[in-house]
């Protein structure tokens, strides 16, 4: 299998220049770069807000509110961190773990949320492929599989549907402290393999 | 194990989310306060950053982009007008009390400086009447007409109060005039206006620079000619 965090000549999402200029734009409040950002991420934060929340028209209210906090918030390229692209899936990822988290507490309801490796698993399909930042998805794919099982599945537990250790624990029925080393370890892995897209900005 | 040490241990689950509600909460103060974890945390999600992209894309709803940037800009848009609207209403209203409050107070004012004068004249009335130390009165016959002259003289404050009563108007060319009589002669003190139905009534200060008043005195004088000196008759004296 090809690492396609090593091909280098594949386009990036966006270049820095590009990013610089649709924040700027963001920032200055041109109503269009909001366009445009919708139409290329609302499929991404659509993703982790379903495969977290398991409620399309929940995570349809995730995904606006995302955009309307970035709208409302989004630094000057100047100003703040690198990577717009990142901290909106941040936004996101945080959203949906506080509405899930506030609906276990509310309705302390059943898990009901199917095997996360179906969405984060998902097969690379040609047409898919073409979709913009699917080369990232697919490298972060490929770190998470070369993941121990045991570890994959903690970090999807934790990072994908925002289980904390104790339910993690509970979940997988081992103990406390190996669900807390083993998210460790795969983070730690995670963050190895991951560290070539550091760089890359959208 | 120091309570730092706990923190630092904890930094990749605080980032991954993985803490307890309350562990989370205690971590944030933290982060708050440490320098260090915060740079840790930073460089920890900057490693991190594209992680959530392990999730697959869904396909979005035909007019879903659409429908949330217009109801982004509609938000925007209505906060743009609600609050300039809002804060123009405010201050029409503002401006409305204070130009409410701006006549009322005028008004007041004008009721307490009329009150004042009021007040003013009543307590001269009442020093003038209650300060008297001596009163002389003598009555004047004129033109059939019986009258007289009353003079309270107050030696606290050196002020008279000069009552005239009884006496017709001065005739067309002819003025009544109240004059001090001093230890240097005669010292005009103020026109007096007569009306037969009513008083006149004067207050009086004692005249700058004269010395020793001993007493008072009404002439008619013509209203032409020198007026420091009583060229006309003398109606009433009246000695201290």
């Amino acid at each position: 299998m090809i690492d396609p965090i090593q091909r280098s000549s594949r386009p990036r999402l966006l270049s820095d220049q590009r990013e610089d200029e649709l924040r700027a734009r963001l920032a200055s409040r041109d109503e269009r770069a909001l366009a445009e950002l919708v139409e290329v991420l609302s499929p991404w934060l659509l993703g982790i807000a379903q495969s977290m929340l398991q409620d399309p028209d929940e995570a349809e209210e995730v995904v606006l509110e995302t955009f309307r906090i970035a709208w409302d918030r989004v630094p000057a390229p100047d100003e703040g961190p690198r990577g717009l692209i990142p901290w909106i899936l941040q936004i996101a990822r945080n959203r949906s773990v506080d509405r899930l988290r506030s609906r276990r507490r509310r309705l302390r309801l059943v898990e009901r949320l199917t095997p996360v490796e179906e969405s984060v698993a998902a097969a690379v399909e040609p047409d898919e492929a073409a979709h913009p930042g699917w080369h990232v998805h697919a490298s972060v794919h490929h770190a998470l599989s070369e993941l121990p099982e045991e570890q994959r599945r903690v970090v999807r537990l934790a990072y994908f549907e925002g289980h904390t250790h104790s339910e993690i624990a509970a979940r997988l029925e081992i103990p406390l402290g190996t669900a807390k080393t083993r998210l460790r370890l795969g983070l730690d892995r995670l963050r190895a393999s991951l560290a070539p897209l550091k760089d890359w900005v959208l | 194990m120091k309570a730092h040490d706990w923190f630092i241990e904890h930094r990749t689950d605080y980032a991954a989310r993985a803490l307890e509600s309350d562990d989370e909460g205690l971590f944030r103060d933290h982060l708050a306060r440490c320098a260090e974890c915060r740079a840790a945390i930073a460089e920890l999600e900057r490693d991190l950053a594209w992680l959530p992209m392990g999730v697959a894309p869904v396909p979005v709803r035909p007019w879903f982009t659409r429908s949330v940037v217009e109801r982004i800009l509609q938000s925007r848009w209505r906060r743009r007008w609600v609050w300039p609207a809002v804060a123009a209403a405010a201050v029409v209203v503002a401006v409305g009390i204070w130009q409410r409050d701006q006549t009322r107070i005028a008004a007041l004012v004008q009721e307490l400086g009329a009150r004042d004068a009021q007040l003013a004249a009543t307590r001269d009335t009442l020093v003038a009447a209650l300060g008297t130390d001596r009163v002389l009165q003598t009555s004047i016959e004129l033109n059939g007409k019986r009258g007289g002259m009353l003079i309270l003289a107050d030696e606290a404050t050196h002020r008279w109060k000069v009552v005239v009563h009884g006496i017709p108007a001065a005739r067309e060319g002819e003025r009544y005039t109240f004059w001090f009589i001093t230890a240097d002669g005669m010292v005009r003190g103020a026109e007096v206006i007569c009306d037969e139905l009513r008083p006149a009534v004067l207050m009086l200060d004692m005249p700058p620079g004269a010395r020793f008043v001993k007493g008072g005195s009404l002439t008619i004088e013509p209203k032409t000619g020198d007026l420091s000196v009583p060229r006309g008759r003398e109606l009433a004296h009246l000695e201290l």
